[in-house]
């Protein structure tokens, strides 16, 4: 089901509005913050380093349950229940890579502090 | 390809502008995309005769002029064989025969599609595929509503295809990074940008592999194989999102030479980062003030 061509299966639009002033609180927030969206909406924003032990958020979506996982610092999909688990074999969250994405159950964890040295990237979908 | 779409807006009423926006891309792909039972091209893949809407017209004659300048690199035509390679569905990968390949080359190019008002009539064995620039168009088109709804800033992505409206609310620059195409979480450099559109066209994004042999998905409309002409990857930045995106999959064909003349020529419609195998960087002239990277790269004079 995944690189069925070209074609635009906008399967997750993640979108995001801000007034003017909005913006500056967006472009100055702290290192290591993550932000987990499913179905283009915040569902926790979270700076994984005040996060003491283990942590585990449970999201429940059309393919059933996604777990994320975070521990010492970093943030991963522990476990999911759709077809592809592109999601868990992503591994962990890192700064300088792409968002951990599932697209069945229109999850997204990304850096919110992805943003500091680029605004988009060409070439990397997803 | 399942994918990201993200809007970032600024602005007075930019709620609004961005499910406008959102809604008219949702259209744009039910209209133009190949696998769609709603889609206008695979009604008329099917037919073979058919009046366009504006939408799918448009597109159809703007894939015919980037045709011509290109000398065919771009090519709307070459659905049969990206079928032949089984790039519609990974399961379907394979490599064909030459003789299926030689079959598939009888049906492609822009003379087996006559345009005639709204009328389009492909031959019998003929099929299109807007994908190299319905993404650019899609964008385009959301940019138009942003702009027309208040939005003074903005930030489009579909998949990989970026469109920046205006400047950032800072007043500054917006802030592209180009992917690494060996390694897509890397970037090779970043450009400086607004109201332009950056996208990049590359083998990394879609291939398969087979006895030892990588099979990437731009087709050459020649030779009815992957296009091998030095370059790993070809982001094209314009102010026109069609143009941007047709022309990155173009230059990708043409190699590094064909792309630099077309550049000379057509200067003032586009810039270029490309990629070649040997990982060098070359850069058109008219974006060495919003080029940087911490590599080495060349400067392409027009």
């Amino acid at each position: 089901m995944k690189n069925r061509g070209w074609i635009i299966v906008f399967a997750s639009a993640l979108i995001i509005c801000a007034v003017w002033w909005l913006c500056i609180t967006a472009f100055s927030s702290p290192a290591k913050t993550v932000g987990i969206y499913q179905n283009g909406e915040l569902i926790e924003k979270i700076d994984l380093t005040t996060v003491t032990g283990e942590r585990e958020i449970e999201l429940s979506g059309e393919y059933g349950r996604n777990i994320v996982y975070i521990s010492n610092g970093s943030i991963k999909m522990k476990s999911a229940d759709c077809p592809d688990k592109i999601c868990v074999k992503h591994g962990e969250l890192e700064s300088s890579g792409s968002p951990i994405v599932c697209l069945p159950n229109k999850v997204i964890i990304k850096f919110e502090d992805a943003s500091e040295k680029i605004d988009a990237k060409a070439g990397a979908a997803g | 390809m399942d994918t990201v779409m993200s809007i970032t807006a600024y602005g007075d009423g930019c709620e609004k502008a961005v499910n406008m926006a959102d809604r008219e891309i949702n259209r744009l792909d039910r209209l133009l995309s190949i696998e769609k039972s709603s889609s206008e091209v695979l009604l008329l893949n099917k037919e073979k005769q058919l009046e366009l809407s504006n939408d799918t017209l448009k597109l159809v004659s703007r894939a015919r002029e980037v045709s011509i300048i290109t000398e065919g690199a771009f090519d709307i035509t070459t659905e049969p064989l990206t079928r032949a390679w089984g790039f519609y569905s990974e399961l379907d990968n394979r490599v064909p025969s030459e003789q299926e390949i030689q079959d598939a080359l009888r049906s492609v190019g822009f003379q087996h599609i006559n345009i005639s008002g709204n009328k389009v009539t492909l031959d019998e064995s003929t099929s299109i595929d807007l994908g190299g620039i319905a993404k650019g168009y899609a964008s385009a088109k959301a940019a138009d509503i942003l702009k027309k709804n208040g939005v003074t800033s903005a930030l489009i992505s579909l998949g990989g295809n970026v469109r920046t409206v205006g400047k950032k609310p800072d007043g500054s620059f917006w802030t592209v990074g180009i992917a690494d195409p060996n390694d897509s979480s890397k970037q090779i450099g970043m450009v400086s940008v607004s109201d332009s559109a950056v996208v990049t066209s590359g083998g990394y994004q879609r291939f398969f592999e087979e006895k030892g042999h990588i099979y990437h998905h731009i087709i050459n409309q020649k030779t009815g194989y992957p296009a091998d002409s030095g370059l790993k990857s070809v982001t094209v930045i314009s102010s026109d999102d069609t143009l941007a995106d047709a022309l990155s999959t173009a230059l990708f064909v043409m190699g590094l030479d064909k792309s630099s003349e077309l550049y000379s020529k057509n200067s003032e419609l586009f810039s270029a980062v490309l990629v070649t195998e040997d990982n060098n960087i070359y850069i058109t002239e008219n974006l060495k003030n919003s080029f940087s990277s911490e590599r080495n790269f060349e400067v392409i004079f027009d």
